[in-house]
């Protein structure tokens, strides 16, 4: 086991750290699944309004590898499906059918005869099994061409972004699953599979420890996939390495070895202004006022699925995405603080030293205040002195404002982890984050295949 | 609710699109923004955001330059009360002071402001408040006795063309204080140089027009006679170190105290808003130069050369200069590396321009306005070099 200590970064010092205990709800009677949350994907719907589907029925592809399929977490019918503009499918809502629970079988390939399976069948299964979401490529972060071969897998087991589940707490009775999940992405990257957790975590199985061939040490976003593999790559070759998460590795564990799409998911609320914090055992897709319960009567908070520096805002009628396991709700801080230029900010949290809160070891006081207006770069380097990856963001934000695409990419626009930091930490308020992973998403369309 | 509050929100509507005084909005939101933060939220990911804004890094420099603009208040009364050989108590030296020094800090902010706003309601963009600290900064660098009409001059010449021309802050390429204090030094020499402007004559309290005589620090140095050594040349003429130090000479307004610029420095670098890999650097430039000076001077050499180099700290502008000129992050180097190298030559540059050239006896301002010029080609190599270690990913 290696241990890799990454420097630059950030702590967040958020109040409303979740329980570790997974509570296990009732089952929601509406979920869904949100296509124009997934990105870098074109949905095309198979199904209609009121067509009746199975677990694991085909809800929509993507119109450029009709492959990648997405499957639908419950038996039911479909009660709506909402557009957003320019036809954009922003949800498929689901009507669950109260005891039926009947699903579409993928078959089962028992452990024993893993080694003798080959790649292709593997692939084949996954892609059938509508898993293939579960692995993402370097370095846009698309569903990878399932012909291609990675130079490596990353499987993180924890982030360091503030609230997200934790892998005590989904691993626990699950480390079959994992260890057969394992076992797949070790065939499918000939074995090149990195699996890393923070050196912090104490919690872990034992059994899964000896499972890690990295642990993390660091400050958010050491985890983050893109960061890890930025520190551990050794050439040009390795770029294109795919990753997935601890609790994604565990669903493909049970599509291959029980024969049936996975619903089950662990999702982890916390936040100063969440009602609940805890971790809860529920299903893929699940509404977020099912999961807290009581009702919205909490004004100016925001919802963030996915978590606070790259998660996406729900109103409480949203849902949980695919890909997100965490919710997250700040106080949206949007009435103007007197005289706020002169406080001393003993609460303030901010990555600078200009603020009394570089004194209080205590939690500090966050919310989705702009805290500034947008204003002129006037270099003060906060964004490159926290770039996990050495990016100098203001210079590449500067090259992608000039169109110099060579310049930018040789800044290594491609290295951006979107860990949203440079964005956290700017004075002058300037969405840099938001910047690189338009201009990444742009290139990707034009950007030649894989040699 | 507060009263305050109540106000902005009745202006408000005058300065909202279609209101009567829409084109001046940014002036409405710069004044709002003093006593309120924004209301506005983060519109995506990431949702939280650093309590950090522009408004407080350009306040924290103005608080660290306000007991220089207060000792320069001091130290102008007391300096006119001492030439005219009258004592007086401290809070008539300050009021005289003021009465020296304030109409020139007004004046400045008047038409430094002035100019934001009018090139904010034409070029639509937010006020920056960067133009608060050139507008600080400026009058602190001018002898006591300029003309207001020529400070007047002066900050426009560097709030125009030193950086509204090329887009308002964090555009600019150049120190706007600095590029204004540069056109009065060229245009008006002789309010802006030479021995006669650095004390203002008071008669009985009043101010009178006329001149005394006082050479400064620097130009004592730059005219020792070859025999003797410029260090007792200063002693001699009431420099000593701990004069030199606390700042209480006749100079430019707030440039004498060196103590309170490296009491500024220091909060500046622990706050992180000045860069200490400039300031070092500075420092070494100033003494590695000033060291090769004293190995190169020969028996025939000015005593200039064989000045200790760290009475090149003390004397002049250079302490000021350093603390808050060079700091300026716009003009400077964007990158770690470059910053180094650009405070070290500057130091460099400070110390070559007095030794070697009798016309300009201070160098510091040539120094930082010559180095803001290659700061982006100091930029362009140390970013060359640090991306010859990425793995290439495209």
């Amino acid at each position: 086991m290696k241990r890799l200590k990454i420097k630059k970064g950030h702590q967040f010092r958020i109040t409303g750290q979740p329980s570790q205990e997974a509570i296990h709800i009732s089952d929601s009677p509406v979920v869904a699944v949100l296509p124009d949350k997934i990105a870098h994907i074109k949905p095309r719907l198979k199904i209609t309004q009121g067509q009746p589907v199975k677990i694991g029925s085909v809800l929509f592809n993507d119109k450029r590898n009709a492959d990648f399929r997405f499957l639908s977490p419950a038996c039911g019918t479909i009660k709506n499906i909402q557009f957003g503009r320019r036809r954009s499918v922003k949800a498929i809502e689901i009507q669950r059918s109260q005891k039926d629970e009947s699903h579409i079988d993928f078959g089962v390939i028992a452990e024993h005869k893993l080694p003798s399976t080959g790649r292709k069948e593997l692939i084949s299964r996954i892609l059938e099994g509508g898993l293939w979401w579960i692995f993402r490529e370097l370095p846009i972060r698309n569903m990878p061409e399932p012909e291609s071969e990675p130079p490596m897998i990353l499987v993180g087991l924890d982030t360091r972004e503030p609230f997200q589940p934790s892998p005590a707490v989904y691993l626990q009775d699950q480390t079959g699953f994992f260890h057969y999940g394992l076992n797949v992405l070790k065939k499918l990257a000939n074995g090149n599979v990195v699996v890393y957790s923070d050196q912090n975590n104490r919690d872990l199985p034992e059994k899964v420890k000896s499972m890690l061939t990295h642990t993390i040490q660091g400050n958010y976003p050491c985890s983050d996939p893109g960061t890890v593999h930025f520190h551990i790559k050794r050439s040009a070759k390795e770029n294109r390495a795919w990753f997935t998460n601890g609790q994604d590795v565990v669903l493909l564990g049970k599509l291959l070895s029980q024969g049936r799409y996975p619903t089950s998911r662990i999702v982890c609320v916390g936040g100063p202004a969440a009602p609940v914090r805890k971790h809860f055992q529920t299903r893929t897709g699940v509404g977020l006022s099912h999961l807290l319960k009581r009702p919205m009567i909490r004004q100016n908070v925001r919802y963030m699925v996915g978590g606070v520096m790259t998660g996406y805002t729900s109103d409480a009628n949203g849902y949980m995405g695919l890909m997100e396991t965490s919710l997250t709700m700040l106080p949206e801080g949007d009435s103007p603080e007197f005289l706020a230029l002169f406080n001393p900010g003993y609460k303030k949290p901010t990555y600078s030293r200009t603020f009394l809160s570089r004194l209080n070891p205590g939690s500090l006081s966050y919310t989705c205040n702009l805290n500034g207006a947008r204003r002129a770069c006037i270099g003060c380097m906060h964004c490159a002195d926290i770039c996990p990856v050495d990016i100098l963001p203001q210079m590449t934000y500067k090259a992608i404002l000039a169109q110099e695409v060579e310049e930018y990419l040789e800044h290594g626009l491609l290295d951006c982890v979107e860990c949203g930091l440079c964005s956290y930490v700017c004075p002058s308020k300037i969405e840099l984050s938001q910047t690189f992973k338009q201009t990444k998403a742009a290139y990707a369309k034009q950007r030649p295949a894989a040699t | 609710m507060n009263p305050i509050q109540n106000f902005f929100d009745k202006q408000r509507k005058h300065f909202e699109p279609g209101g009567r005084l829409a084109p001046w909005e940014p002036f409405y939101e710069a004044m709002e923004r003093v006593f309120f933060a924004s209301p506005e939220t983060s519109p995506q990911a990431p949702h939280c955001r650093d309590s950090l804004s522009v408004q407080r890094y350009m306040m924290l420099v103005i608080i660290m330059v306000l007991p220089c603009l207060l000792f320069g208040i001091y130290n102008a009364g007391y300096q006119s009360f001492k030439a005219a050989g009258q004592s007086a108590d401290v809070w008539t030296m300050l009021w005289f002071g003021a009465k020296i020094v304030m109409p020139l800090v007004i004046i400045s902010y008047i038409f430094g402001f002035g100019w934001e706003i009018i090139f904010s309601a034409v070029r639509k963009h937010p006020i920056s408040e960067g133009v608060f600290v050139s507008a600080m900064l400026f009058p602190l660098t001018l002898p006591p006795t300029t003309p207001w009409w020529q400070a007047a001059i002066g900050i426009s010449f560097g709030v125009v063309i030193g950086k509204e021309v090329f887009g308002g802050t964090g555009r600019n390429f150049l120190n706007p204080a600095l590029t204004g204090r540069a056109f009065l030094y060229f245009a008006y020499p002789v309010q802006m140089s030479g021995d006669a402007v650095w004390i203002v004559v008071c008669q009985n309290g009043n101010r009178i027009v006329d001149a005394i005589s006082s050479a400064t620090p620097l130009a004592v140095a730059s005219t020792v006679k070859a025999s003797g050594t410029a260090e007792t040349a200063l002693t001699q003429a009431g420099y000593s170190i701990q004069t030199l130090f606390i700042g209480l000479y006749p100079d430019s307004i707030g440039a004498s105290s060196v103590v309170l610029c490296i009491i500024g420095a220091v909060v500046l670098m622990i706050w992180g808003v000045a860069s200490y890999r400039i300031i070092l650097g500075d420092i070494f430039g100033v003494l590695s130069v000033g060291y090769l000076l004293n190995l190169l001077a020969n028996d025939g050499s000015m005593p200039y050369f064989s000045m200790n180099p760290w009475y090149h700290l003390l004397i002049g502008g250079t302490a000021f200069g350093f603390a808050f000129m060079t700091t300026d992050p716009v003009s400077a180097p964007d990158t770690h590396a470059a910053r180094w190298v650009y405070g070290y030559l500057i130091g460099a540059l400070t110390v070559i321009i007095r030794v070697f050239n009798p016309a300009f006896p201070e160098g510091i301002m040539l120094a930082i306005l010559f180095m803001n010029i290659f700061a982006p080609l100091l930029d362009q190599i140390a970013v060359k070099v640090k991306l010859k270690k990425r793995i290439a990913n495209v």
